[in-house]
């Protein structure tokens, strides 16, 4: 899963010191194109800090960059995901690179595709414009940010278009991007805006929101004369809402393909943008032989940093015996069945406790056991996080686990993918 | 003429304490050494009252004008200057509690003493019984409890500890028994724990099974709690039966007062784990090697309906959670 780059405030005194220095040698030996750029667009590139109102500290930092001549600031939702949350607890300070601060508010926001829109009450010296021509693959892109909080920064890196199996369009950046860099610029060699620095998977591979997602939300907020004091996280709520639609119509229908397992027909990969990976526990000392196939979305959307919505995971456990007796491969079984080996983070401020419904269901195909356990968010009303799990009856040494985890949907949804998983589930005469 | 008989000085619960034989009237009652019967109780007067035959042959208790006077135990108000007395009569006077008995004054019948006879708790052969079965079963949940290869060896061995708690358990309710009763009741003590542990485990099962199979019936742990509180009443009721003096009702009520304390600790503190927050999804995953057409079910449409009160449950708590966050 990719690592998004907001940047927690944590004492690292001893690292920025290293960290400070080798930056340095390095622009000693950096290309003089690579220095012009810097030096002609870095005015426009500013970092921004989420302060804690009450005690004054920094609690997260980013980067954003000017994006037009009114002075609005594009960035990422997760660099203000904060103040999102607790506009009471928080504020947004920008700073230059001229070292000019200034309070900046929301304007709008897109949590599907991590950009917010920031304005602040200052006259501006420039801004940053969007490419809006295709970029072939391998032309060299310079992206901006504060990394680490240790200062502006450029890094090199080229252009490898949009990921093919990607739920939301990204653009494959190869090139270092790191914490505190969210929310910057990733420009051509005439400065032209290509995406915004997102996420990264480590070892140079990372990511950009394309450009047009900019422009689009920079065009919602022409309108908007002043900020509001709009409530942004219903705002959030209704867009993850809306989002829905996009993945999960369809998802689990008849068309889904399907892979065997023993004596089970199961869905496998659902969509372009799931990936599949199978795997077998088989050892001399087991007397039983367990055979997985586990599928998720490689996508996600950021909501908190406790909270991600847009996960869709299901995986299939296959246990099977030659050597032990019923009763103790029903011990084997039951084990399996009740085990919550389903990573689901939440505190009590943004979740509710899980609560299950326990049930036999006679399926087209034969008898599960089933149990739906869903749990509600507590600031985003209508979304839910789900966990189905069924268990097939009646085989004496073969038995399969099948779950299905679901993140940020509706309970009509739950509901729906529930039903079509359930029926998904075929015995193999 | 009424015959000679016994006054008896009795305990508040009815029973005697000391009984002096009487071989002529009057007899004289007080706190002074020169009375027949001598009552020591600083409420009795040195000359409290006389016991004589009148006239008519009916014996009568008379006051010697005492301070605290002669009473009846079932009217301590009043105070009496005589009264007759017949065999079984009971009076007061000061603090003490007396008895007249004479000497033909029926009797119960004789009880058997069952004590030195063979009774089926105390036979040996069912003790040993019990306690293999006991054997048994835990080497029989070992067994099926382990999904690993298994020996003969490591299935025998595994339950020992366990197995020699409960002869631990029976040695401590022994030792009581002979301190108490200064008698030994080892196996009888191993037979009523070994006959608990199998019902636990005869519960355990039901419980499961049901669990399985009925999953819809609400609150059926409820009924496996209760269950197992009735074998833990019926556990110390019987540890108690050789191990104290109490009598059939009291030990009734000691076994039904720890099993409601021990059911009640456990809800309480299962309460207050559940007022905790928590990320896991507690269910029961419990399976059970069952041909399917036994199973009974319901269609994936019943279940998509019955999951509409899990989002109100979720509503409520969703809403119970916003009113307590600042």
């Amino acid at each position: 899963m990719k690592c998004k780059l907001f940047f927690a405030v944590v004492s690292f005194h001893l690292t920025s010191l290293i960290c400070a220095s080798l930056g340095f040698a390095q622009s000693q030996i950096t290309s003089p194109t690579t220095a012009e750029i810097f030096k002609q667009f870095s005015e426009q590139v500013v970092k921004i800090e989420v302060v804690e109102s009450g005690s004054g500290a920094k609690a997260s930092v980013g980067s954003g960059f000017f994006a037009n001549e009114r002075g609005q600031i594009v960035t990422n939702y997760h660099v203000v995901s904060k103040l999102i949350h607790s506009p009471d607890r928080y504020r947004i300070d920008v700073s230059a690179p001229s070292g000019q601060t200034a309070q900046a508010a929301v304007l709008a926001v897109d949590v599907i595709y991590d950009l917010a829109v920031l304005s602040i009450n200052r006259s501006i010296k420039g801004f940053l414009r969007f490419e809006t021509t295709p970029v072939a693959q391998g032309t060299r892109l310079y992206s901006l940010g504060h990394p680490q909080d240790l200062g502006l920064t450029i890094v090199e890196g080229t252009y490898n278009g949009l990921l093919q199996h990607s739920l939301y369009p990204k653009v494959h950046f190869t090139g270092s991007l790191n914490p505190g860099m969210s929310g910057g610029p990733t420009v051509t060699h005439a400065g032209k805006v290509v995406g915004i620095n997102v996420a990264t998977e480590g070892e140079q591979i990372s990511f950009l929101v394309p450009a047009a997602r900019a422009i689009s939300l920079l065009e919602k907020t022409a309108a908007i004369e002043k900020p509001s004091t709009a409530d942004f996280l219903a705002e959030v709520g209704r867009q993850i809402q809306a989002n829905q639609a996009r993945y999960l119509d369809g998802m689990f229908s008849k068309a889904t393909p399907s892979v065997t397992l023993g004596p089970y027909s199961l869905p496998t990969k659902p969509a372009d943008f799931f990936r599949c990976w199978a795997d077998a526990l088989r050892r001399k000392e087991l007397p039983y032989v367990v055979i997985s196939h586990d599928c998720s979305t490689d996508d996600y959307i950021f909501v908190s940093s406790e909270q991600s919505s847009g996960i869709v995971r299901f995986y299939h456990q296959l246990l099977s015996t030659e050597e032990l007796n019923p009763a103790r491969f029903f011990t084997l079984y039951s084990s399996q069945v009740q085990a919550g080996n389903v990573a689901l983070f939440g505190n009590e401020e943004e979740v509710t406790p899980f609560r299950c419904l326990t049930r036999n269901l006679q399926t087209q195909g034969g008898k599960l056991k089933g149990v739906l356990c869903a749990r509600q968010y507590v600031k985003l009303p209508g979304l839910y996080d789900a966990v189905f799990r069924g268990a097939t009856l009646g085989a004496r040494n073969v038995g399969l686990v099948t779950t299905l985890s679901l993140s940020g949907v509706s309970f009509e949804n739950i509901q729906a993918l529930t039903r079509r998983y359930a029926e998904a589930i075929k015995w193999r005469r | 003429m009424a015959p000679l008989g016994y006054i008896e000085v009795l305990d508040h619960k009815g029973n005697v304490v000391e009984r002096t034989r009487i071989n002529s009237f009057p007899v004289h009652v007080g706190r002074a050494y020169s009375n027949e019967v001598v009552i020591d109780d600083p409420y009795v007067c040195p000359a409290h009252i006389t016991i004589e035959l009148d006239d008519g042959g009916s014996l009568i208790a008379r006051d010697l004008n005492s301070i605290n006077g002669l009473r009846t135990a079932s009217d301590r108000k009043k105070r009496l200057a005589k009264l007759e007395l017949n065999s079984g009569s009971q009076f007061q006077i000061g603090h003490t509690t007396l008895r007249y008995r004479s000497f033909d004054h029926p009797l119960a019948p004789t009880l058997l003493d069952r004590e030195n006879e063979a009774s089926f708790f105390g036979s040996p052969h069912v003790a040993v019984f019990a306690g293999l079965l006991v054997f048994a079963l835990l080497c029989l949940e070992g067994f099926l409890g382990s999904v690993e290869r298994v020996t003969i060896a490591g299935i025998v061995s595994e339950p020992l500890v366990t197995f020699a708690t409960l002869f631990l358990w029976a040695g401590l309710w022994t030792l009581a028994g002979r301190v108490i009763l200064s008698r030994f009741y080892f196996f009888e003590h191993v037979t009523i724990a070994s006959f608990a542990i199998v019902g636990f485990f005869a519960i355990n099962a039901v419980a499961e099974w049901l669990e399985f199979l009925f999953p819809f019936i609400p609150a059926l742990w409820l009924a496996g709690v209760f269950g197992a509180g009735l074998i833990l009443a019926a556990l110390v009721f019987g540890h108690l039966r050789f191990a104290s003096m109490m009598r059939r009702r009291s030990r009734i009520w000691a076994a039904f007062s720890v099993s409601a304390a021990l059911i009640g600790i456990s809800f309480i503190s299962d309460y207050a784990n559940r007022s905790k927050f928590s990320n896991v999804m507690e269910f029961n995953g419990i399976v059970k090697p069952l041909d399917a057409a036994w199973v009974p079910t319901i269609s994936v449409e019943q279940f998509i309906d019955s999951s509409q009160k899990l989002k109100k449950d979720l509503e409520t708590l969703a809403q119970k959670s916003k009113s307590v966050q600042p």
